[in-house]
């Protein structure tokens, strides 16, 4: 195939699938625990991150990843203390940061078009060393919620079950968001602030729809994840659409029709 | 194995003394709001007492580790999210949450007495079903088989009942009281009546603020 001889089709969609399953993953958890927004709140804290990389002549990536991280903490922290109710925190920061984010945009007058392949993501903006990246983080990833999936299974399923049978529920919490938070910061520059949310929870709600085991969940959904990845970047790439937008319409078109399936059986 | 003594939180409990020992069938009563609940938080460490002592086997609570040796069965736990994505099986494995790991597998041990168990509150057959479909009577038994996978010392449970029909209740305290009687489980059981219950336990604790 033609697109295989461009080595950034090569990268992209080497990076775009792991980043699928790893949207797909760390969605499960996210979807089940009522925390949808989470995803969407880090996308936009990268935002800001990348907005201070421009302003301060540093690596966008690092910089996204460093304040989502702090911020993923921080939400965690005021969601513990159980002072403001969690879909209220994580507006607070969706709508704050964005709005930072602007401010330091215009005063550094670096709006430009680097900045809106952050927005949509853009697929020839994937390098080997992105590629490295992202590997390393998803054998991390996997590692820990591989270690760790029951006892994050039970923490999604109840969490006060969890806290008295004696799993640190805090400490996993606390790792998941920062995962989350990574997983974000790495994934803007292919997928878009504005649309790796939605690759993180269309395809799991989907999934949910055909009432299966958690699991067997987890596979249809990343199933999901990596068909509509792959085929939104070769789309992208012959039909000359944008390709975290292409993507994200196939994680919806997959939910229209498993939501039909469902109806109809 | 469980002893309380002059413990105190906020308005809701004063001065609250009690002792459960090994083989106790205990009914915890009291009307709703009563603080039946709020003590058992403090026993499992979910909320922090203002004053007094609380040990579990013989050991402060503030060294307390072995959460292991107590099964739970939570007051809302037939009323769970009906979309959650698992099935049967999946959430009682949760049972050895703790110490599941990529070095920990689970044990043929561990799986035939997981077999054993759902034989027994004869849910064997449902085990691959999604958790969301089943009855309340059928969620009661998942959740009381999942509390018992860990083969516990002591099994705390905090009106299970609600919502569950009465010939389901009539065989839920069958099999509590087979499980004390013969297996020597401790149980603590809480509820606001003791209906009956009363014919099945050994020790009544009530608990009322308005006594504050």
């Amino acid at each position: 195939m033609e697109m295989f001889e461009y080595t950034f089709m090569i990268n992209a969609l080497m990076a775009g699938s792991i980043i699928a399953v790893l949207a797909s993953m760390f969605g499960m958890f996210v979807v089940v625990k009522r925390y949808a927004m989470l995803s969407d709140t880090l996308a936009h804290v990268s935002l800001l991150g990348v907005a201070i990389g421009f302003l301060l002549n540093i690596s966008t990536i690092y910089s996204a990843i460093i304040v989502a991280l702090g911020v993923s903490l921080v939400i965690e922290y005021i969601r513990n203390y159980k002072a403001v109710y969690s879909d209220s925190i994580l507006a607070i920061f969706l709508s704050s940061s964005l709005a930072l984010a602007i401010v330091i945009v215009s005063v550094s007058n670096s709006f430009n078009s680097s900045l809106f392949d952050y927005l949509f993501g853009s697929i020839v903006a994937v390098s080997r060393e992105d590629i490295v990246s992202i590997l390393l983080f998803a054998a991390l990833s996997l590692i820990f919620m591989g270690n760790n999936y029951q006892k994050m299974l039970l923490i999604s399923f109840d969490e006060d079950l969890a806290y008295s049978s004696g799993i640190r529920v805090r400490f996993l919490n606390i790792m998941f968001v920062s995962l989350v938070a990574i997983m974000i910061g790495l994934s803007i520059k292919i997928i878009g602030a504005l649309l790796i949310g939605a690759l993180m929870i269309i395809p799991v709600s989907a999934a949910i729809l055909f009432k299966q085991g958690f699991f067997i969940t987890w596979v249809i959904a990343l199933s999901m994840a990596v068909f509509s990845v792959i085929t939104g970047l070769t789309l992208s790439f012959y039909v000359a659409l944008p390709s975290g937008a292409t993507i994200v319409l196939l994680t919806l078109i997959l939910f229209c029709l498993s939501y039909l399936y469902k109806k109809l059986i | 194995m469980v002893e309380l003594k002059n413990v105190s939180y906020k308005t809701i409990l004063c001065d609250i003394s009690l002792s459960i020992d090994e083989g106790d069938y205990v009914a915890i009563i009291g009307p709703n709001g009563g603080g039946k609940s709020t003590l058992l938080k403090l026993i499992l460490k979910r909320l922090k007492k203002d004053k007094g002592d609380i040990s579990l086997f013989s050991t402060p609570q503030e060294h307390f580790k072995a959460y292991n040796k107590i099964g739970y069965v939570a007051q809302n736990s037939v009323q769970i999210d009906t979309n959650f994505p698992a099935t049967v099986e999946e959430i009682i494995l949760t049972g050895l949450a703790y110490k599941r790991s990529f070095f920990t597998k689970i044990t043929n041990n561990e799986l035939q007495y997981m077999q054993h168990l759902m034989h027994t509150f004869d849910i064997l057959e449902i085990k691959n079903r999604p958790i969301g479909d089943l009855s309340g009577g059928q969620r009661q038994r998942v959740m009381i088989t999942r509390a018992l996978l860990n083969q516990p010392k002591l099994l705390i449970l905090d009106e299970p009942n609600a919502g569950i029909d009465e010939e389901s209740q009539k065989r839920f305290y069958t099999l509590l009281n087979t499980l004390n009687k013969i297996e020597q489980l401790t149980i603590v059981f809480v509820t606001h009546d003791l209906g009956r219950l009363k014919e099945d336990v050994n020790k009544v604790f009530h608990i009322n603020k308005v006594l504050c």
